[in-house]
C-alpha cells in the first residue's frame, strides 16, 4: 500500500556498514525513495530495519487507479 | 571546558537535547539552551555572539528535515561559522547519512547515549560503555540445598530411589561402555593433535550401523559432510574478526535473574557460531546445544569436523570443540544429553570440552522420546555420575507434558530423577514447562490467563523442594505463533511472569518457533531477546499478581505427585511404573519407546 520494510541482520564492522548495506540492497531492488527505519550494531553485526516507500501522501495511488490509468489489473 | 549551544530546530522543545544538555554540564561543559521555534538566522546570531566551540542541534519532526538542514547549513557557511565550530545534528528524525551528506560534523539518531555525544563534544572517540560486556558465569545452583519442604513426599522419594539404586547397580548398557571409553580419552592430547589413543579400537564395536560403517569404511552419515580447509580458515577469520569488536548486553535490567538461555542447532557448526555470537550480543546468559533427532536413536557419535544438512548439529568432539572456541567467557553452555542411546557418552564430552550444563531425565526420555524405558534408567544413572564427577549441573526437562501427560505426572517424575541425582551427589536443576500444554487445553486451565496455572508449577515445586527451578523449554511452548509480534510478545509475557515468580533462569524461543519451514534465523533469535529485555525493563521489582486459583492447581499438583509416588512406590519397579504408565499413559499421549529395546546386560 505505501512501504516495503525490510528487516534483517547483517555480518558488518560497525552500523553505518549495515545501514549502507541496507541502503544498497534496496537501491539494487530498483528503489529510489529509501531510508533505514531502525538500526542496532552489537558485536557481530547489525540488526537493521530498512524502508523503500512507493507511495508518499498524494502521490497518485495505483491501487485506487482503473487499469487503463496505469493501475493494477 | 566547552561552550556548547543547543537549539531545536522544532516548534516543541525535544526532550532528547535537554538531556544531552543536563549531562554535557554534569560533565563540566558551559551550555546555552536555546528556547524552540528560533529561526536559523537567530540561531546563528546567538553563535557569534557567545563564542561557542560546539553546536547541537535537534529536529525531531520528520517533514523537510532535509531542507530545513540544508538550509541551516548554507546560512551557518555564509556566516562563517562552518569552519569555526562543530556542529552536530540529533533527535527522532536524524539519520547519519542524512547528517553525512549534508555536511555536519557528527549525526546522532535514535538511541544515541549522552557519552556519545560527549564524546563528539570533547573530540574523543566514543567506546560503548565496558560493563556491557562485564558479565560473568553463574552457577544456577548455588545457594540451593535440595532439603524437603514436603516430608511425605519426600519419604516416598527415598523409597523409590533405593529400589531404583538397588536395580541399576549391576546394568550396563553399550552406551555405558562407550561413555567408559570416552571417560579415557585424553581431551588435551586430541586438541594437541596427538590422536585419540585407543578409544576407536574397541568403540566402534559397541555402535550402531552407521557409526560402524563410518569408523570401518570412512562412509559419513548420508546427510552429513566434513568441512574443508578453506572453510575453515574462512571460520577462523571470521571468529578473529568478530571477536575482536564483541560486546555484550545484559538483559535483566535491576534483578539478577532469570538468566536467558535460547537455542542452537542449524545442523552446522559454522552456522550455530554465527547465531551463538549473535545471541550472546543480544543478551543470552547460556545456549543450549540441539543435535539431530537420529542422533538420540544411533548408538555412538560419528567423529570429524562434521556439517548436516537438516535440522539438529551433529555431536562430535570436533564440532563442539570448535562451538565452545567460539563462546564468550559469561556464556553458559550446555549440551543435552537426555533422551537417547548416547546419554552417558554426551555427558562425559559435555564435561571434558567445557559445558556448563547439561540436562537428563530419563522418563521424559522412555516416554516422549523413543528410547526403551529399561536402557534410559540405566543410561541415565551413569549419565548422573558422570554429571557429578565433570561438575555439571543438569535440568530434569518435563517436556513430556507437551504429549499430553498432566503436569502432576511429569513433576513426579521429574521429583524421581532429581531424586535419585541428588542422593548419588549431583545437581539437578527442576524444569517445569511454561506451556499451553494439552492437559491445559482439555481441562481449559487457562481460558482466563497464562498466569495461574504456571505460577502453581513454581507454587507447587517450591512447597516441595529447595532446589533451582528453570521453566523452559520454551517458556510459552504453544503460545507462539507465526507472527513475529505475538510471537516475541507471548514470549516477553511469559519472561516477566518467570522473572515475577523469581525463578533461576528460562529458555526462550526465536519467534521462529512456530514456524516449520526452515532453520532459525538470526533475526528471529534477536526478535525475542530484544522482547524479553524489554519485559524486564518493564518489570523491574515489581510483580505479577495470579488469581486465587493458582493456589489451588497448586495444592492440586501437589496431591496428585504425592499419589502418583504412592503407585510408583507400590509397584516397586521403576522401568514397570514407566510401561505402567503411571508417569504418563498411552491415552495421555505417552509411550514407552523402543530404541535400545533388549541392550540392558547384567554383570
Amino acid at each position: 500500500m505505501d512501504a516495503l520494510d525490510v528487516e534483517t541482520f547483517f555480518v558488518c564492522k560497525n552500523e553505518e556498514e549495515g545501514r549502507n548495506l541496507m541502503l544498497g540492497l534496496l537501491k539494487g531492488w530498483g528503489f529510489k525513495d529509501v531510508d533505514v527505519v531502525f538500526a542496532q550494531y552489537e558485536g557481530p553485526g547489525a540488526r537493521i530495519r530498512g524502508r523503500a516507500y512507493i507511495y508518499r501522501p498524494a502521490d497518485q495511488y495505483a491501487w485506487l487507479l482503473p487499469a487503463d490509468k496505469g493501475g493494477q489489473k | 571546558m566547552k561552550t556548547v549551544l543547543l537549539a531545536p530546530l522544532d516548534p516543541v522543545h525535544d526532550i532528547g537535547l535537554k538531556m544531552i544538555a543536563r549531562g554535557l554540564e554534569q560533565a563540566g561543559h558551559k551550555i546555552i539552551l536555546l528556547q524552540p521555534d528560533l529561526s536559523a538566522e537567530e540561531i546563528i546570531e546567538q553563535i557569534l555572539s557567545s563564542h561557542v566551540d560546539t553546536l547541537l542541534l535537534s529536529r525531531t519532526l520528520g517533514y523537510g528535515v532535509g531542507e530545513v538542514l540544508a538550509r541551516f547549513v548554507d546560512m551557518a557557511d555564509a556566516a562563517g561559522v562552518r569552519d569555526r565550530i562543530k556542529i552536530g545534528i540529533g533527535g527522532m528524525a536524524i539519520r547519519q547519512e542524512l547528517a553525512a551528506e549534508l555536511g555536519f560534523d557528527a549525526g546522532f539518531g535514535p538511541g544515541t547515549t549522552t557519552e556519545e555525544v560527549i564524546c563528539f563534544v570533547e573530540g574523543r572517540q566514543y567506546k560503548p560503555d565496558p560493563t556491557r560486556s562485564n558479565k560473568s558465569k553463574p552457577d544456577l545452583t548455588a545457594g540451593y540445598n535440595y532439603s524437603y519442604l514436603n516430608p511425605a513426599i519426600a519419604a516416598k522419594l527415598e523409597t523409590i530411589s533405593s529400589f531404583i539404586l538397588d536395580w541399576v547397580k549391576d546394568k550396563w548398557s553399550p552406551g555405558v561402555e562407550r561413555a567408559k571409553l570416552r571417560e579415557q580419552w585424553d581431551v588435551s592430547r586430541w586438541r594437541n593433535r596427538e590422536g585419540n589413543g585407543v578409544l576407536f579400537e574397541h568403540y566402534p564395536g559397541f555402535c550402531s550401523e552407521i557409526p560402524q560403517k563410518f569408523y570401518e569404511t570412512g562412509e559419513l552419515h548420508p546427510k552429513t559432510r566434513r568441512f574443508t580447509k578453506q572453510e575453515v580458515e574462512g571460520l577462523e577469520r571470521y571468529l578473529e574478526e568478530t571477536k575482536a569488536r564483541m560486546s555484550v548486553l545484559k538483559l535483566q535490567h535491576t534483578r539478577k535473574r532469570p538468566y536467558v538461555f535460547n537455542q542452537y542447532g542449524t545442523g552446522c557448526p559454522f552456522m550455530d557460531i554465527g547465531h551463538i555470537l549473535a545471541s550472546e550480543a543480544w543478551g543470552a546468559d547460556g545456549v543450549v546445544h540441539f543435535d539431530p533427532s537420529w542422533g538420540a536413536r544411533t548408538e555412538g557419535f560419528l567423529d570429524g569436523f562434521l556439517t548436516h544438512q537438516e535440522d539438529g548439529t551433529v555431536i562430535t568432539p570436533a564440532n563442539l570443540n570448535r562451538i565452545h572456541m567460539g563462546l564468550e567467557k559469561s556464556t553458559l553452555w550446555q549440551i543435552r544429553a537426555h533422551r537417547g542411546l548416547n546419554t552417558p557418552e554426551t555427558v562425559v564430552l559435555a564435561g571434558k570440552i567445557g559445558a556448563d550444563l547439561t540436562k537428563i531425565n530419563f522418563c521424559y526420555g522412555s516416554l516422549a522420546a523413543g528410547t526403551d524405558p529399561e536402557r534410559m534408567v540405566v543410561d541415565a544413572y551413569h549419565s548422573m555420575l558422570y554429571a557429578k564427577e565433570y561438575r555439571l549441573p543438569f535440568d530434569v526437562v518435563t517436556n513430556e507434558e507437551l504429549a499430553g501427560v498432566p503436569a502432576h505426572k511429569a513433576f513426579a517424575g521429574m521429583l524421581i530423577v532429581s531424586d535419585l541425582a541428588i542422593r548419588l551427589g549431583a545437581r539437578p536443576i527442576l524444569q517445569p514447562l511454561f506451556a499451553y500444554s494439552p492437559e491445559v487445553m482439555i481441562h481449559e486451565l487457562m481460558n482466563d490467563n497464562y498466569i495461574d496455572f504456571n505460577a502453581a508449577k513454581i507454587y507447587a515445586l517450591r512447597s516441595i523442594i529447595n532446589a533451582p527451578i528453570w521453566p523452559g523449554a520454551p517458556i510459552g511452548f504453544l503460545t507462539q505463533t507465526e507472527d513475529r509480534v505475538q510471537s516475541a510478545m507471548t514470549t516477553a509475557l511469559h519472561a516477566a511472569l518467570a522473572a515475577s515468580l523469581g525463578v533461576d533462569a528460562i529458555s526462550i524461543a526465536s519467534t521462529d518457533e512456530a514456524y516449520s519451514g526452515g532453520p532459525i534465523s538470526v533475526p528471529a533469535k534477536i526478535d525475542t531477546l530484544r522482547a524479553v529485555q524489554e519485559s524486564f525493563r518493564f518489570l523491574g521489582e515489581a510483580h505479577i499478581t495470579p488469581t486465587d486459583m493458582a493456589v489451588t492447581y497448586s495444592q492440586q499438583i501437589t496431591e496428585g505427585i504425592e499419589q502418583v509416588l504412592n503407585q510408583v512406590c507400590k509397584t516397586g519397579d521403576i522401568v514397570e511404573a514407566l510401561h505402567r504408565g503411571l508417569l504418563g499413559s498411552r491415552e495421555e499421549g505417552a509411550y514407552p519407546g523402543r530404541a535400545g529395546k533388549g541392550t540392558i546386560e547384567k554383570r
